[in-house]
C-alpha cells in the first residue's frame, strides 16, 4: 500500500460500504417517512368513504329527528313545499325501483347474450373491432343521453311509440314464438312412431302457429292503436338506461365467462353438445357468480344514474294507475335530490333540506350492500376460476 | 329432442348474440348521428344578413363595407312591407272605430311576428334585448318563422270534449281586401332575396361569449369551465391515484389495513355521483368553507373524489403488467426499492396509466350531477385562473342540461344545445379513441 493514496484505507474503504450510524438513521427515517406518506395517501380512499357516510348521515339525522321514517317510506304524499309539507317518498322510492328494473330488463339478457358471443362466438378480430363500441358506450357522458332522451327519443316516442311498440313486439315476439313451437312440437312427438313423427310435429306446428300468429297479430295491433301523453315517462328512461347499464354487464360478464377454463367447454363439446347447450348447460352456470355481480353493477349503475331520469322521465311523484304502466311519467330518488336542493338550499336546517340527504343516505346503503355482495360474488367467481 | 331441432336452436342461440351486439352498435350510432348533423348545424348553417350584422356589431367582425352594402340591400328590399303597412295604419287612423277595432290586434301580432323575422321596423327605437335587435340570423330558423308570419296559430277550446283543437289561419285571408295583403305573397316569394342567406361557418361558436342567455354567440365560457374543472380534476386524483397504486402493488403487504383499503376503493367506485355532489356541498363549502357558494375549486375537489378509484385501478393494473423481470433486474442492480419504482417500473408502466387517466379525465369532463351542488352556474363569464378559486363557472355538462330544460324558449336555441352535446361528446370520444390508440400500441409493444 502507497502512503497517500488514502482512499484505500481500511476505514475509508470500510465507510464506503457501510453507511455511519447517522446516515443509517436518515435512510431509516425517509424510508418509514416516504411509505408512511405513501400510506396515508392511499387510505385517502376509506378516508373519504367514511367522511361520504359521516357527512351524509349528519345531514339527515335532522329529517329522522324532525319527520320519522313511517311517513318517509309508507305514503306516497309528497308535497315538501306545501304549508302543510308532506314527505312521503313511497312514490319515488317506487319510480327508483321501476326504472332501475325496467333498465335490468333490457340491459341484461342483452348484455349477457352479448358477452356470450364475444367470449366463445365472435373470432379475435371481430372481438377487438367490438371492444371500442362498448368502450364508447360506456365513455358518453349521461347528460349526452339525457339530451338524447328528452330532445330526440320522447318526442318519437310521443308521435310514433304505438307504432316503435307493434315493430318491437313482431321483432321479439315472432323469433321466439317460432322458437318455443318448434320445440313444444319436437318434445311432444318424441313418444310416436317414427312413421308419424313427422306428420305429427307438422300438425302440431301448425295448430300451434295459429292462434300464435293472431296473438301477436292482436297484440301489435293493441300496441299500434296506443295513445302516449307524453314521451318523457319510465319506458324511455328505463330504455336509455339499459342502454348505459349494457357496457358494464358486458365487460362484467365476459370476464366471468373467460375466466371459466377451457376444459368444461371442451369436456362438454366432446359429449356432442352443441355450442348453445355447452354454453347455457356449462358456462353460463360455472359463470353464474360473475354474471350476478354484473347484474348488481348494472342495478347500481341505473339506479344512481342522475340526468337521464331528471331530464326524461316526467319528475311526477305518483304511482301511475295501473302500477305497471311504463308509459306513465314517474320520479326517482336521484331527480329528487338534483331537483330539490336549488330550492331546498335556502332553507337549510329544515326538514325538507334534510330529507334531500335522507334520500342520498338510502342511495347510499343500497349502493354499499349492492357493492358488498358483488364483491363477494367476484371473489366466489375467482376462487372458482382458479381452483 | 331431434338433431335438427337441437340446430335450430344453436343457431338462433349465436343469433341472438349477433343480434344483440348488433343492436350495442346500432344504438351507439343511433344517438351519435343526430348529435353529429345537428350538433354540426350549430357551426355550419345558411347565415343570414343579420347573422353578418349580428358579428360586425357585437364582435367587430366581418368586412364592414360589404356587410353595410347588404344591410342597405337588406332595408331597401323589405321597405315595401312596412311602406304597405304605414299606408294600411294611416287608412285605419282615417277609418270609423269598427274597422279599426277589427284590424288592430292583429295588425300588432302581425308587426310582432315581422319584428322577429326581419328584425325591428325601420325608424323603430332599438329594443333593449339583443334577441329582439335581430331578426332571424340562421335560415333554418328564419323559414320557421316565416310560417308564423303566414299563419297565424289559434287554439279553439270549443269543443270540451276533445280538449284544445289547433287552428292554422292564413293571415292573408285575415287581411282580405287591404294593403296588407299583398306582403304575403311578397315574403313567402322573396325572403330569401331579403335575408340574403349564405353558408357560413361559424367558428366563433367555440370562441365566442355567448350573450343574452344564449340566443347569440358561442360556447366558450361552457369550453373553459369544463377545461378547468377536468383540469382541476386531475390536477388532484392523478398525483393521488398513482401513490396509491404504486403502495398497493409495490409496498403493501395482505392484511387488514390494506383490505379495508381495497373495499373502500370498490365502495367509493359504487357511490352514485349526485350522492357525491351533496358531500362535496356538505364537506367543501358548508363545512370546509373552501368558498363562500359555489366555486371551481369544490367541483374539480368532487369530481377528484369521484374518478380517483378509476386512476388508483388503471394504475394498479399498468403497474402490475410490468413483467417481474423488470423490476428484479434493477433491485440485481443495486437499486432501492424507490429507485426501482421511479426509475423503471413507472416508466414501464407510464402508457397504460395514461390510457386510465384519459379515461377518467373524460369521465370528470362529462359528469354533472356532482357539480349541480358544487361548481356549475347557468350563465356566467370566462373565468381568469385565479378566480377559479372562488367562483363558479359554466360547464358544458350543466349547460346543456340547463338549456334543455329550463331555458325560456328552449325551442329557439335547439342548435346551440345540439352544439354544445356535439362539443362534449367528441371532446370524451377523442379522448377515449386517444386511449385505445395508446392502449393498442402497449399491446403490440408486449408483443413484439
Amino acid at each position: 500500500m502507497i502512503k497517500g493514496d488514502t482512499w484505500l484505507t481500511p476505514t475509508l474503504a470500510r465507510r464506503g460500504l457501510l453507511l455511519t450510524p447517522a446516515a443509517r438513521r436518515r435512510q431509516w427515517l425517509v424510508r418509514h417517512v416516504g411509505q408512511g406518506s405513501l400510506l396515508l395517501v392511499t387510505s385517502l380512499s376509506t378516508l373519504a368513504v367514511l367522511f361520504i357516510f359521516y357527512f351524509i348521515i349528519r345531514d339527515a339525522w335532522p329529517f329522522v329527528q324532525l319527520r320519522g321514517i313511517r311517513e318517509f317510506f309508507t305514503s306516497t304524499h309528497w308535497y315538501p313545499s306545501a304549508a302543510g309539507a308532506e314527505f312521503g317518498a313511497a312514490s319515488i322510492l317506487f319510480g327508483s325501483a321501476v326504472v332501475t328494473f325496467g333498465a335490468i330488463l333490457v340491459a341484461v339478457p342483452l348484455g349477457v347474450a352479448a358477452a356470450v358471443c364475444l367470449s366463445d362466438v365472435l373470432p379475435f378480430s371481430l372481438r377487438q373491432g367490438v371492444k371500442p363500441v362498448i368502450e364508447i358506450l360506456a365513455a358518453i357522458p349521461s347528460v349526452a343521453y339525457g339530451f338524447f332522451a328528452l330532445v330526440v327519443f320522447a318526442p318519437l316516442l310521443q308521435e310514433k311509440g304505438g307504432q316503435l311498440l307493434a315493430v318491437a313486439s313482431w321483432l321479439i315476439g315472432a323469433p321466439v314464438l317460432a322458437l318455443a313451437i318448434i320445440v313444444l312440437s319436437d318434445l311432444a312427438t318424441t313418444r310416436m312412431t317414427d312413421a308419424r313423427r313427422r306428420a305429427g310435429r307438422w300438425g302440431l306446428a301448425m295448430g300451434l302457429a295459429v292462434p300464435a300468429l293472431y296473438g301477436l297479430w292482436a297484440l301489435s295491433r293493441g300496441l299500434d292503436g296506443l295513445q302516449i301523453n307524453s314521451g318523457t315517462n319510465a319506458l324511455n328512461v328505463a330504455i336509455i338506461l339499459g342502454i348505459m347499464a349494457l357496457p358494464t354487464v358486458v365487460s362484467v360478464s365476459e370476464d366471468a365467462l373467460q375466466a371459466v377454463g377451457r376444459e368444461l367447454r371442451e369436456g362438454s363439446y366432446a359429449l356432442g353438445a352443441t355450442r348453445a347447450e355447452t354454453l347455457v348447460k356449462i358456462v353460463i352456470p360455472a359463470a353464474r357468480s360473475g354474471i350476478t355481480a354484473a347484474i348488481i353493477l348494472g342495478v347500481m349503475r341505473a339506479l344512481g344514474e342522475t340526468m337521464v331520469v331528471w331530464m326524461a322521465s316526467g319528475n311526477a311523484a305518483q304511482i301511475p294507475t295501473p302500477w305497471f304502466n311504463v308509459l306513465e311519467p314517474v320520479r326517482t330518488l336521484t331527480a329528487t335530490i338534483a331537483g330539490d336542493m336549488g330550492e331546498a338550499d335556502q332553507v337549510t336546517g329544515s326538514a325538507r333540506y334534510h330529507v334531500l340527504f335522507f334520500m342520498a343516505l338510502c342511495l347510499l346503503v343500497f349502493s354499499f350492500l349492492c357493492n358488498g355482495i358483488s364483491q363477494r360474488f367476484i371473489r366466489k367467481a375467482k376462487r372458482i376460476s382458479e381452483s | 329432442m331431434r338433431i335438427g331441432t337441437r340446430k335450430i336452436l344453436d343457431r338462433s342461440f349465436t343469433a341472438l348474440g349477433g343480434f344483440s351486439i348488433g343492436l350495442m352498435i346500432l344504438a351507439l350510432i343511433l344517438i351519435l348521428v343526430p348529435m353529429f348533423i345537428r350538433g354540426g348545424g350549430a357551426l355550419g348553417f345558411r347565415g343570414t344578413i343579420e347573422h353578418r350584422r349580428l358579428l360586425l356589431e357585437k364582435f367587430e367582425r366581418g368586412n364592414r363595407p360589404a356587410i353595410e352594402a347588404e344591410i342597405r340591400r337588406f332595408e331597401e328590399r323589405r321597405a315595401p312591407i312596412y311602406r304597405q303597412i304605414a299606408e294600411f295604419e294611416a287608412e285605419l287612423t282615417r277609418g270609423d272605430s269598427a274597422r279599426r277595432r277589427q284590424y288592430a290586434p292583429a295588425l300588432r301580432d302581425l308587426k310582432k311576428n315581422l319584428g322577429i323575422l326581419l328584425g325591428p321596423a325601420p325608424g323603430a327605437p332599438r329594443p333593449m334585448l339583443a334577441r329582439d335587435q335581430f331578426g332571424q340570423t340562421r335560415w333554418d330558423r328564419a323559414v320557421i318563422k316565416l310560417d308564423r308570419v303566414l299563419i297565424r296559430e289559434s287554439w279553439d277550446y270549443s269543443d270540451p270534449t276533445r280538449g284544445g283543437v289547433r287552428v292554422r289561419v292564413p293571415r292573408a285571408r285575415e287581411f282580405e281586401g287591404t294593403p296588407v295583403a299583398g306582403i304575403f305573397p311578397f315574403l313567402e316569394n322573396h325572403l330569401a332575396e331579403i335575408l340574403q342567406p349564405r353558408p357560413t361557418f361559424y367558428w366563433g361558436f367555440l370562441t365566442d361569449e355567448s350573450f343574452d342567455s344564449h340566443f347569440f354567440g358561442g360556447i366558450w365560457a361552457e369550453l373553459l369551465g369544463t377545461f378547468y374543472l377536468t383540469a382541476g380534476a386531475m390536477l388532484f386524483a392523478l398525483p393521488m391515484g398513482i401513490m396509491a397504486a404504486i403502495y398497493l402493488t409495490e409496498y403493501a403487504t395482505d392484511g387488514p389495513v390494506i383490505r379495508l383499503i381495497t373495499t373502500s376503493i370498490t365502495t367509493l367506485a359504487g357511490v352514485p355521483s349526485i350522492v357525491f355532489g351533496l358531500f362535496g356541498l356538505a364537506f367543501f363549502i358548508n363545512t370546509l368553507h373552501l368558498s363562500s357558494a359555489k366555486s371551481v375549486l369544490a367541483g374539480s375537489l368532487t369530481l377528484a373524489l369521484m374518478i380517483l378509484p378509476t386512476v388508483i385501478r388503471s394504475a394498479e393494473e399498468a403497474i402490475r403488467a410490468v413483467p417481474r423481470t423488470f423490476k428484479e433486474a434493477a433491485l440485481s442492480l443495486g437499486a432501492g426499492r424507490w429507485q426501482t419504482v421511479t426509475g423503471v417500473i413507472l416508466p414501464a408502466a407510464l402508457p397504460g396509466i395514461l390510457t386510465g387517466a384519459i379515461i377518467s379525465m373524460g369521465r370528470a369532463a362529462g359528469e354533472t350531477a356532482p357539480i349541480i351542488f358544487t361548481a356549475a352556474v347557468s350563465i356566467g363569464k370566462p373565468l381568469t385562473l385565479f378566480q377559479t378559486l372562488t367562483q363558479p363557472t359554466p360547464a358544458l355538462s350543466w349547460n346543456i342540461y340547463n338549456l334543455a330544460t329550463e331555458h325560456e324558449a328552449m325551442d329557439e336555441i335547439r342548435h346551440v344545445q345540439f352544439g354544445m352535446v356535439l362539443a362534449l361528446v367528441s371532446l370524451v370520444l377523442i379522448l377515449n379513441i386517444a386511449a385505445i390508440i395508446v392502449r393498442a400500441r402497449i399491446s403490440k409493444k408486449l408483443k413484439g
